[in-house]
């Protein structure tokens, strides 16, 4: 009937179509890292003991991002997330106190999403605006913390009215027959490579806690939910288009008050990792901000799991980095610039010029800095991951599109 | 066949909104197995009705009986239980999420939400020739597109009681009678089928019953067999019908907006415009013809300066404006009436004088000096609400609570202010009743004297051959006939627009 000239999807995102080929995406990363680890001579760059904090930093960013990625898919900007991140934490020291840690990180799934149930009501119910009523929450979590790890921590044996230590974390298999030993040898011979590839799986042999493989399952399952089940199709469309979503026959305000609960759940179990796995225990203001940071992941991510799973990782590895070793910050510049370099390439490709020139330029500068001098002022490594995270991020990331209802206000009704 | 049982009974239907009675005393019956229409001015509450037999809204007084039953409905999922389906005035689509998703949704159960879905969507498409593509974003399809898949959604559900809210107001003649082909297989099948439209033409040739509301109620019924267009009219709005000649011709030499092989290209290199030259003169009325989707959007907003050309040239008054920014254009004196209303023309939660400065926010009586000079808007808006007739409450309504035909008056109303010296409409008259139509072209024919220089695309080709001057036919991106709208058909132009025949 008609002669429409329909045109094909737009082409995603760099760091969606990477993350889609992300096996190759990890070989040419390996091979990049490795060669900037021989050539700048520090093994720090990807040891096993770096990478091992680096999960441990990712993990808890990770759930904060995934958290958000609930929450604004359905529509609800959840900025509360440090806050049901904190009374996460709290959660997970009582219950791990009382039950152990397994129940403990129930608990702080629990705390989280009584966060997330507070800014449902408001926001879903009430019709509150979803900043000021995140900002509530972050400002009653930290409040309720405190005042509950006062009252009930005091007593505690290890406790006090701010921390509570000395608490089991869930099971840690902290050596794997045959293949640890194996990888770490390997990894120790720093060769091009295949020391790369068995530091990383040394570091997910060793010393790793059985949380981060249920948080990494975490990541992959929400993807899955929300992509590939009718669940999750009507779950976005309310963060999409609500009253479409309503004259189709979706109850709306329950898919938005499931993904918030969810969202917060999500938050405090983040909180848990901190609180039982991260450290062991407790300790007030231990969040830090991660709950902002992932969010910020969140967005830079695209709102996609791979995209925020990306900004995480980023930022876990350029946080312990600059933890462990500061010189390797110094190394790192190089792997900006020729991760930049490698996207002007990209770019140049596909024609984009004054993007690929941009790139190059950016990445020209940074190459240079890195020639130039020996070592990252002291001053600058604090803020190294927030500035790789936002460079990797914020360059990689073309078209960042968010659900279309995010953030507004839907009442029942108002279709047509 | 109709049955013994009516399909749809409603008695006494009573709407309240503040400051408007949208419905009293509504009583309307729909025999099952016929299409029944439902005309009347804009504003006359006819969706608002639609709305509430849909479960949208809940209805103040009255009852609503289908199959015989008496229901109540709570939310449009009661409403899709007791077979109901609904095509809105206004899209109801997520732009972010694909034309399956869109599809599906709510209606998972059915036909799952993966390859047996898309098998399905692709037999309902070759079936009725809609050409969707199932993996498609939304975003990317034209207003024809979009009206297609929203009659897809509600066959796609099965649904036995359809009620279509001016789904024609943008398909071209060739679309409409693939619809109507469609709608009597379905009324043959048993189905119900309620149908809004302001083209009365329309009206007679597929329904069975007609009704007429005028403000808020039910005023009469009228037998399709023996009714004119006239008498419906008549009924409407009490006026008389209402025809867009333009009369004498007022074009001069001096050209206002001339482009030089515009073409454009998508991002995988193909060309969504070719070569498109053409020289609009002030006091001229350019028409394009088209079936939606060969680059009549395309072309708008390359005038606009959404896309820039990938080559080729634009001149406004003799300057060239092809890098020039939307705003900068907007000042230079072009007034734009965009295809799709609510995703381009208004902010459907903000009161109408807020709306009357949307996109002339550097512009008399807008502003004062970097201020937003509101007495000035509000005084404005007033003279619109009153010049055109739109039907609110007050200016400080929001556009939300407008009906359809009410919203593309304000637009139109707030694009001619200020004196453009070009006008770029696309479906100027979409979804107004014919009263409202009359006026709209006495306006657009007013200006063209004192030399506006228009732009016109409308899929109703009585319109365009009404108004325009000359007439381009568009097809794949490309100028593949002229027309003289003196002597040209709506045959010879709906041949064109297929490709049927060049000139
Ligand atoms: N949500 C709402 N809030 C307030 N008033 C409303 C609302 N919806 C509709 N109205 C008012 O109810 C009346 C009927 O509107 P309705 O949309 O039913 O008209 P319509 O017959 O469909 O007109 P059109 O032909 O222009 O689409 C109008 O005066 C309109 O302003
Ligand atoms: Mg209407």
């Amino acid at each position: 009937m008609s002669t429409s000239t329909t045109t094909k999807n737009a082409s995603p995102g760099l760091v969606q179509r990477l993350t889609k080929n992300w096996f190759y995406l990890t070989l040419v990363g390996i091979a990049v890292v490795s060669l900037v680890r021989i050539v700048t001579d520090t093994n720090d760059l990807d040891s096993a003991g770096t990478l091992r904090a680096a999960i441990i930093s990712t993990c808890p960013i990770l759930m904060a991002a995934l958290g958000g990625l609930w929450a604004e898919r359905a529509g609800v900007v959840n900025i509360g997330l440090e806050g049901q991140m904190i009374l996460g934490t709290w959660g997970a020291a009582f219950f791990t106190y009382h039950y152990g840690p397994w129940v403990g990180i129930l608990g702080a799934a629990l705390l989280g999403m009584i966060g997330g149930l507070l800014h449902a009501v408001a926001t879903v119910t009430f019709g509150v605006d979803h900043i000021v009523s995140g900002v509530a929450i972050n400002l009653i979590g930290a409040g309720a913390a405190t005042y509950l790890a006062e009252a009930v921590f005091s007593d505690y044996e290890g406790g006090g009215p701010r921390q509570l230590i000395g608490l089991d974390p869930p099971t840690i298999i902290t050596k794997t027959p045959v293949i640890s030993e194996a990888a770490l040898d390997l990894a120790d011979k720093h060769w091009f490579f295949v020391s790369d590839v068995a530091s990383v799986v040394a570091a997910l042999t060793t010393n790793i806690s059985t949380l981060t493989f249920i948080i990494f399952g975490l990541v992959v399952a929400s993807a899955w939910i929300l992509w590939r089940t009718s669940f999750g199709l009507r779950l976005r469309s309310c963060g999409e288009n609500p009253q479409a979503a309503e004259t189709l026959g979706v109850n709306v305000y329950l898919y938005k008050y499931i993904a918030v609960l969810v969202s917060g759940a999500l938050a405090g179990i983040g909180g848990g990792f901190l609180a039982l796995v991260s450290s062991s225990g407790y300790g007030a203001g231990q969040t830090g901000g991660r709950g902002y940071i992932g969010l910020a992941a969140m967005i830079f991510g695209n709102w996609r799991p791979g995209g925020l799973l990306m900004g995480a990782l980023t930022f876990g590895y350029t946080d312990s980095l600059r933890l462990r070793d500061t010189d390797a910050v110094h190394a790192l510049l190089l792997l900006v610039a020729l991760a930049l370099l490698l996207i002007a390439a990209l770019r140049a490709v596909r024609g984009q010029i004054n993007g690929a020139i941009v790139m190059g330029v950016a990445g020209a500068l940074v190459l240079a800095w890195f020639l130039l001098t020996d070592s990252v002022p002291r001053e600058f490594t604090v803020m190294t991951p927030y500035v790789t995270t936002l460079f990797v991020l914020a360059l990689g990331a073309q078209r960042l599109r968010m659900p279309a209802a995010d953030g507004q206000q839907y009442r029942k009704g108002s279709a047509g | 066949m109709p049955s013994e049982v009516d399909a749809v009974r409603l008695r006494g239907i009573g709407k309240r909104f503040p400051g408007v009675i949208a419905n009293h005393d509504v009583d309307v019956t729909i025999r099952s197995g016929t299409v029944h229409a439902l005309i009347g001015e804009n504003g006359a509450g006819k969706s608002t009705l639609m709305k509430i037999l849909y479960g949208v809204q809940k209805p103040d007084d009255g009852t609503i009986e289908i199959n015989g039953n008496e229901v109540v409905l709570k939310s449009p999922t009661d409403a899709i239980d007791n077979g109901v389906g609904m095509v809105f005035q206004h899209f109801m689509l997520a732009d972010n999420l694909t034309v399956l998703e869109n599809m599906v949704l709510g209606a998972e159960k059915l036909h799952g939400i993966g390859d047996n879905a898309r098998a399905e969507i692709r037999r309902i498409s070759d079936r009725f020739g809609f050409e969707l593509e199932p993996d498609v974003l939304v975003e990317r399809l034209g207003v024809a597109a979009r009206q297609r898949l929203e009659i897809a959604k509600v066959l796609y559900r099965g649904a036995k009681i359809i009620i279509l809210d001016e789904p024609t107001a943008v398909l071209v003649p060739q679309e409409v009678d693939a619809l109507f082909a469609n709608l009597r297989e379905l009324r043959s099948a048993g189905n119900s089928v309620l149908f809004i439209s302001h083209k009365l033409d329309e009206v007679l040739a597929i329904a069975d019953d007609i009704t007429v509301m005028r403000r808020g109620t039910t005023v009469g019924t009228a037998d399709p067999k023996t009714a004119t267009k006239h008498e419906l009219a008549e009924l409407m709005v009490g006026s008389e019908l209402p025809s867009p000649e333009t009369g004498e011709s007022t074009v001069t030499d001096v050209v206002e907006l001339e482009l030089h092989d515009v073409t454009l290209t998508d991002e995988f290199g193909r060309n969504l415009l070719s070569d498109i030259s053409l020289a609009i003169h002030r006091g001229e009325i350019l028409g394009i013809a088209g079936v939606e989707g060969n680059g009549q959007s395309e072309l708008v907003e390359a005038i606009m300066g959404m896309h820039i050309p990938t080559s080729g040239r634009i001149t406004l008054s003799g300057e060239d404006v092809t890098r020039w920014h939307t705003r900068k254009l907007r000042e230079a004196g072009i007034g734009y009436i965009p295809e799709d209303r609510h995703r381009h023309g208004l902010l459907l939660d903000s009161p109408l004088w807020e709306n009357r400065i949307l996109g002339h926010q550097t512009e008399a009586p807008n502003v004062k000096g970097p201020w937003i000079n509101r007495s000035g808007a509000r005084k404005d808006t007033t003279r619109i609400v009153e010049e055109y007739d739109v039907r609110a409450p007050g200016i400080d309504t929001l556009a939300r609570a407008l009906s359809g035909g009410n919203q593309q008056k304000l637009i139109v109303g707030r694009e001619m202010s200020g004196d453009p010296k070009l006008l770029i409409a696309s479906h100027p008259t979409r979804g107004v009743d014919v009263g409202a139509q009359a006026a709209i072209w006495g306006h657009i024919k007013r200006a063209r004297k004192a030399g506006l220089a228009v732009l016109l695309i409308s899929a109703d080709l009585d319109e365009l051959i009404g108004l325009s001057d000359t007439i381009q036919v568009i097809l794949r991106g490309r100028f593949v006939g002229t027309f003289e709208p003196s002597t040209v058909t709506p045959q010879d132009l709906g041949a064109a627009m297929t490709g049927g025949q060049t000139v």
